[in-house]
């Protein structure tokens, strides 16, 4: 099945000519790949909720492959934010940095509380997030690339299957079927450039369903990316990771600007996320699962980093010089916020945590244990 | 207009205006017709520093009360990246928007479109020309030491 991959490439706000570069390069290198669509879009965080960008990315059905300069996670669920679900697609490219450390960030996963996740319906796709500060140059991408068509031809085949031998198969995935050429083409945003002209070579044509790559119609030919020209204001706002969120309501009680609400089941969400404040990340701060992201805030760990405390690998022994604990700078920044808006400072009045877990994992080692005696020194 | 002191920064004449005042962070600070009003931007010395301006972003929106050295925001050009202080104790009012969507406008006209912000303060600790050539004049040798230093680091 010689479906379309389609290949988005979020744009960095930066105009670094290094980074446009890479950009460029890779959709230069892409056009030249077979079974993918490629489209550009600027900033994904900081596209209008109904602006040209999010509504053409609504459009796009079937695997998704987003390549932007945002942590996957942050990526990924400003996607699901935005209702363009998908499986998390398993990235093999790591980033030359953390290539020698196997970081599996499955402690955080493997503690058995139910996750929001986990109580919705399972998404009928893949979205695999590439983070374009993983590498520097393109051919590390293209190879991860075409290692997902791969995979996502070998998948899309098995979960279809699966759907048609338990005698369900949906609608869509009949007329997926029936129609593999037109899956896209219902959006018009799909139309075909004019400038490149209809050809007969795109899509899925019969005599490509073989998925050799035996030149039938000579070289493929490349077709124009898709461009979106929104050009979108910048944006400040939370993106809650639902794999780690156990709808607490912790962030809900915390946050004083309204924020945050419950949906139909219940569940928390970003209601209103204009009215943050910019730059404040106190929500992220106290929610104990670590699951809410700023994709734009500096520390690692607030902005979606993979793993859920990064650094866990260095001694953080700015505590040992005297800075705040992280509900304590929570609170002097929802203060601040406060007080910027002519309300008053609330300190830790209202809306603390109630249920700030212990955050132990494993048997004390002797690092803990130094630590320990630091902690009992009184500096 | 056309009156102005020059800072010899090696071979580079860094030029500064005398219409207006200077922050020691390396902003001018010019006053509005009327009220304590004032616009900033960067300095000569700083855009020299920083050459290509890539890109601006501020994390806090107008307005915003701000104390002196608090972040505000935080600059990458093709010379440096660094987190960006408020130059003085006051209400910041207006950013200048254009420059998000074309930080450029910062090297193609520093004193005048490439203006940053606007902020309403007493501006007690802003300093004549004639004090900031001064002030640039200490912290030159620190600058230079400073940039030998990591570029002697990252080789």
């Amino acid at each position: 099945m010689a479906k379309k991959l389609t290949v988005v490439i979020s744009q960095g706000q930066s105009a670094n000519p290094i980074k446009r570069k890479l950009e460029e390069d890779l959709v230069g290198a892409l056009l030249f790949e077979r079974g993918l669509e490629v489209t550009v879009i600027p900033h994904l965080y900081d596209l209008a909720p109904d602006g040209t960008g999010m509504l053409c990315l609504q459009s796009i059905a079937g695997d998704m492959v987003v390549l932007s300069w945002l942590f996957p996670r942050a990526a990924h669920w400003t996607l699901d934010r935005n209702g363009i679900r998908g499986r998390v697609g398993k990235i093999l490219l790591e980033s030359a940095s953390e290539e020698d450390e196997d970081d599996e960030d499955e402690a955080a996963e493997d503690e058995d509380k139910p996750r929001v996740a986990d109580s919705l319906p399972p998404p009928n796709r893949t979205i695999y997030c590439l983070d374009l500060r993983a590498r520097n140059e393109v051919e590390p991408f293209v190879a991860e690339i075409r290692r997902i068509v791969a995979e996502a031809s070998v998948q899309t085949v098995g979960i279809d299957l699966m759907g048609w031998i338990q005698g369900s198969p949906k609608p869509e995935q009949l007329d997926r079927y029936l129609h593999p050429a037109e899956t896209n083409v219902a959006s018009p945003f799909f139309e075909p450039p004019a400038d490149v002209g209809p050809s007969p070579a795109t899509d899925a044509s019969p005599a490509e369903e073989t998925g050799d790559e035996s030149p039938t119609n000579g070289a493929p030919l490349p077709a124009a990316p898709l461009r979106i020209d929104e050009a979108p204001n910048r944006r400040w706002y939370p993106v809650i990771d639902y794999s780690r969120c156990t709808n607490c309501l912790e962030c809900l009680d915390f946050c004083l600007f309204g924020v945050y609400g419950v949906g139909g089941s219940e569940t928390i969400l970003v209601e209103q996320p204009d009215n943050c404040r910019k730059g404040c990340p106190a929500c992220s701060r106290v929610c104990p699962e670590n699951a809410i992201i700023f994709p734009q805030h500096k520390t690692p760990a607030i902005a979606g980093s993979p793993d859920g405390n990064a650094g866990a690998l260095k001694i953080d022994l700015s505590k040992l010089f005297g800075a705040p604990d992280a509900l304590e700078v929570a609170v002097l920044e929802r203060d601040v916020e406060l007080v910027a808006v002519g309300r008053d400072a609330v300190g830790a009045s209202v809306g603390i945590p109630k249920r700030q877990p212990e955050k132990h994992r494993g048997p004390k080692d002797e690092l803990d244990s130094l630590m320990d005696q630091l902690d009992s020194l009184d500096l | 207009m056309s009156e102005e002191l020059v800072f010899m920064m090696g071979q580079f004449a860094a030029r500064f205006p005398v219409d207006r005042r200077y922050a020691k962070n390396h902003m001018w600070a010019k006053p509005a017709a009327e009220g304590d009003r004032f616009r900033f931007g960067f300095a000569a010395y700083a855009v020299r520093l920083l050459q290509d301006v890539y890109f601006l972003e501020w994390s806090v929106d107008a307005p915003a009360p701000l104390r002196e050295k608090q972040a505000i925001g935080a600059i990458e050009s093709s010379k440096a990246e660094s987190e960006l202080y408020a130059p003085m104790s006051g209400r910041l009012v207006e950013f200048n928007e254009n420059l998000l969507s074309d930080p450029s406008g910062i090297n193609v006209d520093p004193y005048g479109e490439g203006w940053l912000f606007a902020m309403e303060g007493p501006g007690e600790g802003l300093l004549s020309p004639e004090d900031y050539l001064v002030h640039l004049a200490a912290s030159w040798a620190i600058a230079e030491r400073t940039i030998k230093g990591q570029i002697n680091e990252s080789e």
